[in-house]
């Protein structure tokens, strides 16, 4: 099914406040091997020890893991950012992991992974932007979209927190809004064949 | 909102400008990240990339305060507290048998964890047959780490830290506040040699029975992390230990053989061949 010599794919997922149970829903719906590379990037405090991996467990059977620095970026795995460090994605399609300062009191921040993608030359299938108290996010969205890859935002007036779908949609005016029958639209576009 | 991102071609050709014009050499450097960090300096100082280039041309202070900011590392006086619990009852233990007691501080910036190691040894007994060595590739940051002095507004995170790392006493008796800011106490630094040594170029200079060299080995790309582990491989004295970051392991290090695992979380190692 997987064929090896299909170039890399990636899916980015951002979120802050309200996005861990979208996550959750969005980890129920892999029930079959990807063809793509899904990142997770959720704001987390820097002490935060859960490991997502370790938590979203029964949710799903595609292997999950926190990347660490210079680990290749593989297909039909799910990544989740680590607290404390942002996760940047290298052209040479490996993680990097990053102590910069934070973007709007975060790190991991959303707009890092975003930006490294775009700048990486990887097709990025689509980049999605959900519930949030920050405006993080909104920049590496609108660098994605007028990279003319697809881009996805909660519609505000559903999401927990409007905050940072807002601002994405305020950034860039051109996303796709997320409104009805979130999951199914998501789970087509995560088993989507691309071009 | 106008931003100005460098492209990686861009990078490349600033990297080769720096080279020529100060000798440092950023080739070993993670590209993601200096691209990261040399688009933020650009945006900090609204400059364009032919600005930078014509600005670093005419040397000066310029090209040494991109380096600065590109290679500037930040951090905290007891950074991830979990971290000193283990080496005070993993690590401190065993090099208490020892009469003398060298640490390598690699990668020390301004001096927080050159500091918080110093209390650490204070509070079991061993600063006074212990030397630590702190070393940095920035000689302003040096200065600086020299000199003690913290921001007030750090302290309390500082503080913080230091009560979850299992010390006895309150953090505030190590330093004084002079003009709103913390002065590490001068009895602290008398066992701490602070200079300069760039991780990418110079050698091994002493063996050591610790290194500490947390949240540096994320700077370096595949190649140039190897040739660091190389080096702190050779630093250390058999059975020595060696602390890296909290998210940063011997993966793709060419010396996963070499050492043993103390705390697979926190990454703690000692050399045992």
């Amino acid at each position: 099914m997987e064929n090896k010599d299909l170039p890399l794919e990636l899916v980015l997922i951002g979120g802050s406040s309200g996005s861990f149970v979208i996550f959750e829903e969005i980890l129920k719906l892999l029930d079959r091997p990807l063809s793509c590379a899904i990142l997770f990037v959720l704001h987390r405090g820097k002490s935060s020890l859960f490991e997502l991996p370790k938590l979203f467990r029964s949710k799903t059977q595609v292997r999950m893991e926190e990347p660490q620095h210079l680990d290749p970026i593989m297909k039909n795995c799910i990544y989740f950012a680590v607290p404390d460090y942002h996760l940047l994605v290298g052209p040479d399609e490996r993680f990097y992991l990053d102590g910069t300062e934070k973007d709007f009191f975060s790190r991991p921040s959303l707009d890092a992974t975003f930006i490294s993608a775009a700048q990486s030359g990887i097709y990025i299938k689509a980049a999605m932007i959900f519930s949030g108290a920050s405006e993080d996010g909104a920049l590496g969205m609108k660098i994605i979209a007028e990279r003319g890859f697809k881009t996805y935002v909660q519609n505000p007036t559903i999401a927990e927190v409007e905050r940072m779908p807002a601002a994405a949609i305020r950034t860039h005016g051109k996303h796709h809004i997320l409104t009805e029958n979130v999951f199914e639209e998501i789970r087509s576009i995560l088993y989507s064949y691309s071009t | 909102m106008n931003m100005t991102m460098l492209e990686y071609e861009e990078l490349e050709a600033l990297i080769v400008k720096v080279r020529e014009i100060s000798g440092f050499d950023f080739s070993g450097y993670a590209r993601p990240s200096l691209l990261r960090r040399a688009s933020r300096f650009l945006n900090r100082h609204t400059m364009s990339l032919s600005d930078l280039m014509t600005h670093i041309e005419q040397g000066g202070k310029a090209v040494y305060d991109f380096i600065q900011e590109l290679t500037v590392n930040y951090s905290e006086m007891f950074r991830d507290p979990d971290f000193f619990i283990k080496l005070r009852s993993e690590v401190f233990s065993y090099l208490e048998s020892y009469p003398a007691v060298r640490i390598w501080v690699a990668g020390c910036a301004s001096g927080e964890e050159a500091y918080s190691l110093a209390i650490l040894l204070k509070e079991t007994g061993m600063y006074n047959r212990a030397l630590i060595y702190a070393t940095d590739l920035s000689e302003r940051v040096l200065a600086s780490a020299r000199e003690g002095v913290f921001g007030l507004g750090h302290m309390r995170t500082f503080s913080e830290n230091y009560m979850l790392s299992g010390c006895k006493n309150s953090l505030s008796d190590y330093y004084h506040v002079a003009y709103s800011q913390a002065v590490m106490v001068p009895d602290l630094r008398k066992n701490i040699v602070f200079s300069l040594h760039d991780l990418t170029g110079d050698g091994v200079f002493n063996e050591f029975q610790m290194v500490s060299c947390r949240n540096v080995m994320i700077y370096f790309n595949l190649e140039q992390r190897q040739e660091v582990f190389r080096l702190l491989y050779e630093s250390l004295a058999m059975f020595g230990f060696l602390c890296l970051g909290k998210r940063e392991t011997l993966r793709y290090s060419g010396f996963e053989e070499n050492f043993r695992i103390i705390d697979s979380h926190l990454n703690i190692y000692q050399k045992i061949r």
